[in-house]
């Protein structure tokens, strides 16, 4: 038997691990599994259910939604903090509309109410986009850091929510259905119920301008360097707009989402979720400086927060833990990005 | 296209400017009465704004402000219950030197410092709801029930459960938070009647929402996963009930589980008639802000302390037997 190296003059290749267990994704997935497994232990088999899955999804899909837009938002260079109260001055106004003004109250359930939530989610939709231009604006044109900028939207689509529903939720309309794993032809599709199925295609349509489309390559060209970005001829400005437009159009969706989960729009239904979605956006390996970041990561990142907070109910222990073990993930998950970094330089 | 999306974010922000505006014109500081007595400014400042029970409390405090020609200001972070954001506020509002302080303290030690200062600058404080650790600088210290709530809820739950000696019933209890002395106390209420009358109820966890009824919504899905035999939900206050009652409904357990609110919210209210909610416990929070305000200006303009330092208002306990007339008295009024 010959060797190898002598017949052809080169030396066979062994497997290189090394960029695969660096991989931000991969780590995220391994841990995933990693937790699902410990969870499952110390709960005595509680976690690992299908109940526990449709859980869990059904957290993640409200968050992923705000995560989404805060990806595109993070790659361009900027932070958009206003995605929590987005969600209950969405879910109000759309309370107002329907309650106050059209007078429909919870006896309109199930198909009888698919009509007014169709428009509940037009006006959720709107009012979130509206959020964003003003966003856009105090960024563009007045030149507020998107820090500040967003905070000050922040407050006010916060203070609107609870002078505008009187500080009470406003109940009207619901189809708590569509919050149930979904049943085709007797089949349950457990444990992906309704809103959760559209949480998961917007993740997917988003990936895809971020990744395949010419959005997402200006995005991370305005991260990475906005002032070549407008040197090769990028319109920077107006793609901001856009980033922001669908920042808060996807809170707007995310405030219909918490409307569908509750019956109600409430003035405190989104209240802190900007850190949440912040956090997975961080735990998934998009670089707060701006010009990297994956949409996948940010789809576990998502995953993997409330995969801790049932975890941790269902073993019994105090839920403040989540927090901690939150911080040490995105001191975890910016360690990683920074030998990425390091690694791509040498 | 760069012109029309301009355009557009000019518009968005005009109309969220000139709806701000309008918003800051519509929300109410009281208007006084004309009088010859000198107006007096009393600052009022709570957790979490936002909470209904609140914003039921500033229609009674707007009220007694009118009628006692008070400049009412009207302060608290929107959404977070916590101690954080409110010693900030609590702070700003000393500075700006009022007559009196009405204080909701989100924690009895993190304020009690705050409530001090503001004694010390001569300041009228009174506690609302739930109060600082020392509360004897304080003019009066007004709250509902909180035990009594705790023990009404637990028998709302044992009577709707068929509770019978003997047998082992689950049970589990949303808060909001873990220091509040409002929830503390109907915990504690809630347990020491289980324990006195219903030790066949077992109290198997207690999770926190901080005043978010998705957080809320989202404990009760996982308990339901996690006690497949659980009979009873005790949402300590009213944005717990909330997300509890939303949570039942999605899981078709409307009437299976045995689910006891706090607070009057207009909303989980009419749950009451559809069977959702076994009981609500409902406080009066507007009476509570009548009367502190009312202390705090007897206190100045008269020197007159109080008849009682401590008073508790009691609760009513609202389920389906409840008279219209009576739901429609004890539903906390939207602002």
């Amino acid at each position: 038997m010959t060797d190898s190296k002598q017949a052809t003059g080169v030396a066979p290749r062994s497997f290189n691990w090394k960029p695969l267990v660096t991989n931000q994704s991969s780590i995220l997935v391994f841990v995933i599994f990693v937790l699902a497994a410990v969870f499952t232990v110390y709960s005595g088999g509680k976690f690992w259910d299908i109940a526990v899955f449709n859980n869990i999804l059904t957290d993640w899909g409200l968050v992923v939604l705000l995560a989404v837009g805060q990806t595109f938002v993070v790659i361009s260079g900027g932070i958009d903090l206003s995605v929590g109260s987005t969600v209950s001055l969405s879910g109000v106004v759309a309370g107002v509309v329907m309650v106050n003004w059209m007078h429909l109250d919870l006896s309109v359930s199930n198909e009888a109410a698919i009509a007014p939530l169709l428009l509940a989610l037009l006006i959720c939709v709107l009012t979130g986009i509206a959020v964003g231009l003003v966003n856009a604006f105090l960024v563009n044109t007045v030149n507020i850091v998107p820090f500040i900028a967003t905070l000050a939207t922040l407050g006010g689509a916060a203070g609107l929510a609870i002078i505008w529903s009187g500080g009470m939720p406003l109940q009207g309309p619901n189809f708590y259905g569509l919050v149930n794993p979904i049943v085709l032809g007797g089949v349950s599709l457990s444990p992906f119920s309704f809103i959760v199925l559209v949480s998961t295609i917007t993740v997917l349509i988003a990936g895809l301008f971020l990744h395949r489309a010419r959005f997402g390559l200006y995005t991370y060209a305005i991260g990475s360097n906005a002032f070549a970005a407008k040197a090769a001829g990028i319109n920077v400005k107006r793609h901001l707009t856009w980033v922001y437009a669908v920042s808060g159009a996807l809170s707007g969706l995310a405030g219909m989402y918490a409307y569908t989960r509750l019956g109600s729009g409430s003035p405190s239904s989104g209240a802190g979720f900007e850190l949440q979605a912040i956090a997975a956006v961080v735990i998934g390996g998009t670089s707060l400086m701006g010009g990297s970041g994956k949409m996948v990561g940010t789809l576990l990142g998502a995953f993997l927060l409330y995969e801790v907070q049932s975890g941790l109910l269902m073993v019994g222990m105090d839920p403040n833990w989540k927090q901690v073990i939150v911080a040490f993930m995105i001191a975890g998950a910016v360690g990683v990005q920074g030998f990425n970094f390091s690694q791509r330089r040498k | 296209m760069k012109r029309s999306v301009r355009s557009l974010a000019v518009l968005g922000a005009v109309a969220a400017v000139a709806l701000t505006i309008s918003g800051c014109a519509s929300s109410t500081t009281a208007t006084p009465t004309a009088t010859t007595e000198k107006q007096l400014t009393i600052a009022f400042v709570m957790g979490a704004e936002s909470d209904p029970f609140f914003q039921a409390m500033k229609v009674g405090a707007e009220e007694e402000a009118a009628a006692q020609n008070v400049k009412l200001v009207w302060q608290g972070d929107p959404s977070h219950y916590d101690v954080a954001t409110e010693v900030p506020i609590v702070e700003s509002v000393i500075a700006s030197k009022p007559d009196g302080l009405v204080l909701i303290p989100t924690d009895p030690d993190g304020l009690q410092a705050s409530s001090d200062k503001a004694v010390a600058a001569g300041i009228v404080v009174a506690n609302v709801d739930t109060h600082t650790t020392d509360t004897s600088k304080a003019v009066i210290f007004i709250t509902g029930d909180n035990a009594d709530g705790g023990a009404k809820a637990a028998d709302a739950i044992a009577a709707k459960i068929g509770y019978k000696d003997g047998e082992s019933y689950d049970v589990v209890v949303g808060l909001t938070s873990a220091t509040a002395t409002t929830n503390v106390g109907r915990l504690d209420g809630f347990k020491a009647q289980v324990a006195a009358k219903y030790p066949g109820i077992k109290i198997q966890d207690v999770a926190y929402s901080a005043s978010n009824p998705q957080t809320a919504n989202s404990n009760v899905s996982n308990w339901l996963t996690k006690y497949p035999n659980l009979k009873g939900i005790f949402a300590i206050d009213g944005t717990n009930a909330s997300g509890a009652a939303a949570a039942l409904q999605a899981k078709n357990l409307v009437g299976k589980i045995a689910l006891v609110g706090y607070d009057a919210y207009p909303a989980n209210v009419a749950l009451i008639k559809a069977g959702v909610f076994t009981a609500l416990i409902a406080q009066d929070p507007a009476e509570e802000a009548r009367q502190a305000i009312k202390a705090i200006v007897n206190k100045i303009r008269n020197n007159e302390d109080p008849a009682a330092h401590d008073v508790v208002i009691p609760n009513v306990t609202l389920d389906a037997n409840t008279s219209a007339a009576d739901l429609a008295k004890y539903t906390y009024v939207a602002n």
